[in-house]
């Protein structure tokens, strides 16, 4: 076990040795690499901050009920409270929420409408269970009665905000697989031109007896640190976005008083890049020398 | 050590380069397999190191039917034999110590052994000290040496030399020759192909003749 350890180690710092002795071209992969990583890389994390950002926005699935303008509104709140599966319920009276509406929108003070009120009486119903389909369904209970005009539910815009950020998520699934089979690609074709390169040292080690197995350790190694490098270089142009975007958004906070700050991959999934940097870059090494492999047996 | 019968070599484009061969080189005998170029000297080495197999014919190189051995088993086989080259073959960019270690390595040979048998193949052929140097810094003699010890480090019973002292002055060439020589003095089985009728005629070794892929003869 020991020797197997050894060997290892030994092609490992081989390895080394021939990426210093050609730098050009290994960095040049690399970054190649890094950049193909990091385009996805970045639209992931840019997902995730839009995900954590609407996390902050997102009620609790409240209903607004519209009532009959000049209706009852005292006895139609009794009703709605009656019904099964609401919690609790809050009455905003019309002129309360034309005050509201005009504190919200800044006009106060200006004289707009008069006398003359437009808005119902609306109440905000809790629904006792959240979730989409409880308050769907209390939503259609909502508008058989006879005093509601109009019921809104507030997790419309929410549902809608979920579903395009599951199309993002698709669309960064499909483009990291896409650009995955191509950075397999390329690595299996830098690995075809080592291997080309290293012909007479190939024969040579099948001449004394090297295996398979010999000969394509040294290039699953070379697979796997390039990759593994251009996952790194992908990190790297990632921190250096999220530096470069600090700024704007630090304005866009002053601009909303908010204090959101952006946020980059987690340790656990850097770690998860560099290793799937590694194991595509082992990937199309393995392609690459499994197929001069073939062509050099007899 | 050696059995080639009715052995039968076309490559793909039609060429015929061997023709009903067949000759046996018992253990610890040294032999020259000789004749003009394309009479089949390579194409049989290459046979019996497995680089090709016959399209017809039957070969056994130490108790290995060679056709029958699947491609699995053939780096082990090829474990048992020393190559020497006539361009030698060595890896320019590793150090003489790793050239030579190679068939120690690919064995999976780590350590105080390696070190201790290079070093040893090393004094055999004369270049202790030169270890640490590039191939490239030795001149084309100290080159074959280093083919040669490469050939003999893991100690196989039987060494396959072709052409080896193509290369090199007539000095060099009884020289290296003599190393053959000793090696097998040794109980190390030696065929060498060459078509030096001077080497053949001094060391009064058994001979085997080709000619265009046919049997001429096995003195």
């Amino acid at each position: 076990m020991k020797a197997y350890f050894t060997r290892h180690a030994q092609v490992f710092m081989r390895t080394l040795g021939d990426f210093a002795r050609s730098p050009t071209p290994t960095v040049m992969t690399v970054m190649l690499i890094g950049l193909t990583l990091a385009l996805p890389t970045g639209l992931y994390v840019g997902l995730l901050n839009l995900q954590r950002l609407s996390q902050g926005w997102r009620p609790h699935g409240s209903l607004s009920v519209y009532l009959k303008k000049g209706g009852a509104d005292r006895e139609a709140v009794a009703t709605i409270r009656r019904v099964p599966g609401v919690a609790t319920v809050r009455y905003v009276s019309p002129t309360r929420g034309l005050r509201e509406f005009k504190t919200a929108s800044g006009l106060r003070g200006m004289g707009l409408f008069g006398r003359h009120n437009p808005l119902p009486g609306v109440v905000i119903v809790a629904p006792a269970r959240p979730g989409p389909h409880s308050v769907a369904l209390l939503a259609t209970r909502l508008r058989g009665l006879p005093d509601v005009t109009h019921v809104q539910s507030n997790l419309v815009w929410v549902e809608r905000l979920d579903a395009a950020l599951a199309v993002g998520r698709r669309l960064v699934t499909l483009l990291a697989a896409t650009l995955g089979l191509a950075l397999v690609l390329i690595l299996a074709n830098t690995t075809r031109a080592t291997v080309a390169s290293r012909g007479t040292e190939i024969s040579v080690i099948r001449l004394v007896g090297g295996t398979n197995a010999f000969i394509r350790r040294p290039f699953l190694y070379i697979g796997a640190l390039t990759g593994g490098l251009g996952a790194l270089c992908a990190l790297l142009v990632l921190e250096v976005g999220l530096i470069a975007l600090a700024g704007p958004v630090a304005a866009l906070n002053r601009a909303y008083g908010a204090h959101y700050r952006l946020a980059g991959l987690s340790l656990r999934q850097a770690l998860a890049l560099l290793v799937l940097g590694a194991s595509l870059g082992w990937l199309g090494a393995r392609i690459a020398v499994a197929r001069a492999l073939r062509q050099g047996e007899i | 050590m050696i059995e080639l019968k009715h052995v039968f070599k076309r490559y793909p484009l039609g060429t015929e380069a061997l023709s009903d061969v067949g000759f046996t080189l018992a253990k610890g005998e040294m032999a020259f397999l000789t004749g003009p170029s394309g009479a089949g000297k390579s194409t049989v080495l290459k046979l019996i190191c497995l680089l090709e197999r016959p399209t017809r014919g039957q070969i056994t190189v130490n108790g290995h039917e060679l056709v029958r051995l699947p491609t699995r088993r053939l780096p082990y086989f090829r474990r048992q034999i020393g190559v020497v080259f006539q361009d030698n073959r060595l890896l320019n960019e590793r150090t003489v110590f790793d050239n030579v270690a190679l068939p120690l390595v690919v064995a999976g040979m780590t350590g105080d052994e390696v070190r201790k048998r290079v070093l040893a193949a090393l004094d055999k052929v004369g270049l202790r000290g030169r270890e640490r140097g590039s191939p490239l810094a030795l001149s084309g003699g100290e080159q074959q040496r280093v083919g040669i010890a490469r050939a003999l480090v893991h100690r196989p019973p039987l060494l396959i030399a072709d052409e080896p002292t193509g290369n090199l002055d007539a000095a060099l060439s009884d020289d290296i020759i003599d190393l053959f020589r000793e090696f097998n003095d040794h109980g190390v089985t030696v065929l060498i192909a060459t078509h030096d009728l001077r080497q053949i005629d001094r060391l009064k070794k058994r001979v085997i003749r080709l000619g265009a892929g046919h049997m001429l003869g096995a003195a």
